[in-house]
């Protein structure tokens, strides 16, 4: 735990115009300039961004990263490795947020910070589980901090989703769930072949990503890429990103049925206010117990949250659990109904 | 299939045809006690709350545990005190029974709840909450308090049922409409053979006019056309049988409980006849706004108070049925001739020779309370339907101010969590803003969703659910109408106000003043 003293040092990670910026380390977390030393919690758009000089990223992540950014220079290192840089100990710590995501801990010999980067709580067959770091202050996301979000089971979930999809292929439709490219596709094409030994046709953006996920040992359902050739309703699910949602590669699978797997669903009203008729509440990031959770497990005396429901989460945390907690204001997080 | 089955179709879908679908398919198979009790809450007959909103949000805030401020949260980013305590309370894991009835039973239970006392209350609906799904916790909740709305309308019930039932949509609905009781022997007793007088009962197809265009104007021959107001009331057609008197507004809608003044009236007319015409507010010799009529709709009682304030009358336009005989083929200016000789309130008619008097009568509309005027061809027979060579409309252009936005609330159903309900202010001589209209819609999404961000970053305070911004948008809104109101600070009331358009050209400072509303009142006659 920390002393009174240790609160009143120098902060061991400040907020620059390019990003969190660790000063002892020489290094960025997840900076949205460019900058020389970037440590990358995840590859998400928002938090990994091309034209840095260095990248440190956790092991598994590292094809995503350069699937995403292009040819840089990257150094990996396992969860759990401590690596110097500059005058701190830093290391990556399972995330659970899609494959190859990392909690960065940072470490003077005074005191200990973590930063989340997006995080969940539940098992997922497609990355390792969410460890729980101790440190004086935690820098965490907060993108669902209202108690109305509590995830459900992902045994609910599928069952809903698999009597959703043979619905709608009875009533001979082309039934599509939208969802992030990457991480919530590999992950629910996992739990499909988990459970059965249905196959779904991808999205190119979906299928470069699972090639990267298959080839480091993650097993998913049978699932082919979406050709131009295919034109028909198919029976067969289609997995493909949001963005999608109106565009030509979905006319020729018509009729289609549309479904989007996202934290957001959890309100009716969000889908309603959408084209898509169907919602399953699945989200790579934790809900509110496992964002009260962790900040309990961390044990820090400190809280900054960085994007999402900051307001609502740092009220509480100082007046309910009587934690000292700020909103620092970053580029990280999303639009509602564009779960990433 | 059971309600929460049926509430499953019809919440993922959004066409029209599959919700009929989804309504078909259960009244045929569902059980019939279900399926009555599912009609009557759909139809928005279920008689009073069984739990009322003020009970639940206190069940809530003892069930919460948690600080108020964090469940006002909650309900403002859910926008639906049913959905909120679902979420909250429900077991987000359990799948929903879909295929056994449920309906009698949560009334039962509902009916119980409603007589414990707040304490008691919390503590029964929250481990009946607990054991429900999230739908089941959604669906009985919405249920108990009144007002359920989920994508379908009265009429898409109606059509619904007539269509499994296989029978004619007007009869069913008076059926319906009449003294229906939700027990299991529903569906027999609504495919009774039809009688002579039921027939007789059914609204015709509205003729509809099309809005006229500057070239129709010029290539009219005005010898061949007459012209009166365009009233601002309800259009409907009064029917007159050998047994009953309806009146029915466009869609088949039966209104006739909402005015029994009209309906008194009409007893003096000869039986067998159908008027088409506009029901009004006030007296022939003294219309009121539309505001006073609107007072008069979706009541369950209309009582003898309410008739003496807000007094209501029936002005016809045409004849469709007279002494029996169907009298549509005939030319207009013929069925002219027969209103003229019945005892009823009717439009008058004027035969203006130049373009320019027609221009001249439409000016004139605003100062005799009508929303413009109708051109229809002298020899025109009453097609159904919206038929082009018949009838024109030319309505007054809408008055307009230059409004600030001062405050935001997240709208509800398709618009939770966006804020797109904006109260709109302009200057008073002090320099003050003061609101003078609500608008909900005239933004494309795209625009609500650019201020949405605009007004979360420039929230000056927040009331729940409803946001104070900076005052530095301007909205040109469009309205029907300014009326004095004692309800509102401003001292005014518009009617029907939208928005026509983001006026990102026009400061805060340029918006208009409550002067300009003056103004306009001075110049329209309408009080």
């Amino acid at each position: 735990m920390v002393s009174k003293k240790s609160c009143l040092r120098e902060p061991l990670i400040i907020r620059t115009p390019e990003g969190l910026y660790c000063p002892k380390a020489h290094a960025h977390i997840d900076p949205w300039r460019p900058v020389d030393c970037a440590l990358i919690t995840h590859a998400h758009a928002d938090h990994a961004r091309a034209g840095s000089r260095l990248y440190h990223c956790a092991l598994g992540g590292e094809g995503i990263l350069k699937k995403r950014l292009g040819e840089h220079d990257i150094q990996t290192h396992v969860y759990g490795e401590v690596f110097i840089l500059g005058d701190v100990k830093v290391s990556f710590h399972p995330a659970g947020h899609v494959l190859g995501s990392a909690q960065i801990r940072v470490d003077d010999g005074h005191s200990v910070w973590v930063v989340t980067g997006d995080y969940k709580r539940d098992s997922d067959p497609t990355c390792q589980l969410f460890e729980p770091v101790t440190c004086d202050v935690l820098i965490t996301e907060a993108t669902f901090a209202l108690p109305i979000y509590r995830w459900p089971s992902m045994d609910q979930v599928m069952d809903r989703l698999f009597s959703w999809w043979d619905h709608h292929v009875r009533n001979h439709r082309t039934p599509v769930l939208l969802c992030y490219s990457l991480g919530k596709a590999q992950r629910i094409m996992a739990e499909i072949g988990n459970r059965s030994d249905r196959s779904v046709l991808v999205h190119n953006a979906v299928a470069n990503l699972n090639l990267e996920y298959e080839q480091q040992g993650i097993e998913l359902c049978q699932w082919e890429r979406a050709t131009e050739s295919q034109k028909r309703i198919s029976t067969d699910l289609i997995i493909a990103p949001p963005q999608v949602a109106d565009s030509a590669f979905l006319k020729r699978f018509r009729p289609t049925e549309l479904a989007m797997a996202s934290g957001w669903m959890q309100v009716r009203g969000v889908r309603r206010r959408s084209t898509i008729n169907q919602g399953f509440v699945v989200s790579d990031h934790a809900d509110w117990d496992g964002l009260i959770r962790t900040i309990k497990d961390s044990g820090a005396s400190q809280v900054y949250a960085t994007h999402g429901e900051t307001r609502v989460f740092t009220r509480y945390l100082n007046d309910c659990l009587h934690i000292n907690a700020e909103r620092l204001e970053t580029a990280f997080g999303i639009e509602a109904g564009t779960d990433q | 299939m059971n309600f929460v089955a049926l509430f499953q179709a019809l919440d993922t879908s959004q066409s029209t045809n599959s919700k009929r679908d989804a309504l078909i398919a259960f009244i045929r198979e569902s059980d019939p006690l279900e399926s009555a009790l599912a009609v009557e809450a759909l139809t928005d007959r279920t008689r009073g709350k069984r739990l009322k909103p003020n009970a639940l949000k206190q069940t809530a805030y003892l069930a919460f545990g948690e600080d108020r401020w964090l469940f006002e949260e909650c309900y403002g980013a859910v926008g639906d005190l049913s959905e909120t305590l679902a979420i909250l309370f429900a077991d987000q894991d359990t799948l929903p029974e879909i295929t056994q009835p449920v309906l009698a039973d949560w009334i039962h239970r509902q009916e119980k709840l409603g007589l414990l006392e707040l304490g008691e209350l919390a503590n029964e609906l929250l481990s009946l909450l607990k054991a429900f799904s999230k739908d089941e916790a959604f669906l009985f909740l919405k249920l108990s308090s009144g007002g359920f709305r989920v994508g379908v309308n009265k009429g898409l019930v109606h059509d619904a049922v007539a269509q499994a039932v296989a029978m004619d949509r007007a009869i069913i609905e008076e059926r319906l409409m009449g003294d229906f009781i939700a027990d299991g022997d529903w569906l027999h007793r609504l495919q009774s053979p039809v009688t002579q007088d039921e027939l007789d009962a059914r609204p015709l197809p509205f003729l509809l006019a099309n809005p006229l265009i500057k070239t129709d104007l010029n290539s009219l021959d005005l010898s061949t056309v007459l012209v009166e107001y365009k009233w601002d009331g309800i259009r409907a057609q009064l029917i007159k049988t050998r047994e009953t008197i309806r009146l029915w507004s466009r869609g088949d809608h039966d209104i006739t409980e909402q005015f029994p003044d009209i309906v008194d009236a009409a007893t003096t007319l000869p039986s067998q006849l159908i008027l088409d015409g506009e029901i009004l507010a006030g007296r022939p010799d003294h219309l009121r706004s539309f505001n006073d009529l609107q007072t008069r709709l979706n009541r369950k009682r209309i009582t003898h108070n309410l008739l003496k304030t807000h007094p209501a009358f029936f002005r016809a336009y045409d004849v469709l049925r007279r002494d029996g005989e169907d009298i549509r083929e005939k030319p207009l200016i013929y069925r002219k001739e027969v209103l003229a000789t019945l005892a009823v309130a009717q439009s008058t008619v004027s035969f203006p020779n130049t373009p320019e008097q027609i221009a001249a009568m439409r000016e004139s509309a605003r100062e005799a309370s009508a929303e413009g005027i109708m051109i229809k061809r002298r020899e025109s027979p009453y097609v159904s339907g919206r038929k082009v060579g018949h009838w024109w409309k030319w309505k007054l252009d809408p008055m307009t101010a230059d409004c600030v936005l001062i405050y935001a609330q997240s709208g509800h159903g398709r618009r939770a969590s966006l804020h797109s309900d904006y109260t709109l202010a302009c200057w008073t001589s002090d320099g003050d803003l003061v609101p003078v209209a609500k608008a909900y819609s005239g933004l494309t999404d795209a625009e609500l969703k650019t201020m949405d961000r605009w007004i979360r970053k420039h929230t000056v305070q927040k009331f729940g659910p409803v946001r104070q911004v900076e005052p530095q948008q301007v909205f040109e809104i469009g309205f029907e109408g300014v009326t004095r109101s004692t309800r509102h600070k401003s001292g005014i009331a518009l009617r029907f106000p939208r928005i026509l358009r983001w006026r990102k050209d026009v400061g805060a400072n340029d918006a208009d003043r409550l002067a300009h509303f003056e103004t306009l009142m001075k110049d329209s006659h309408a009080v």
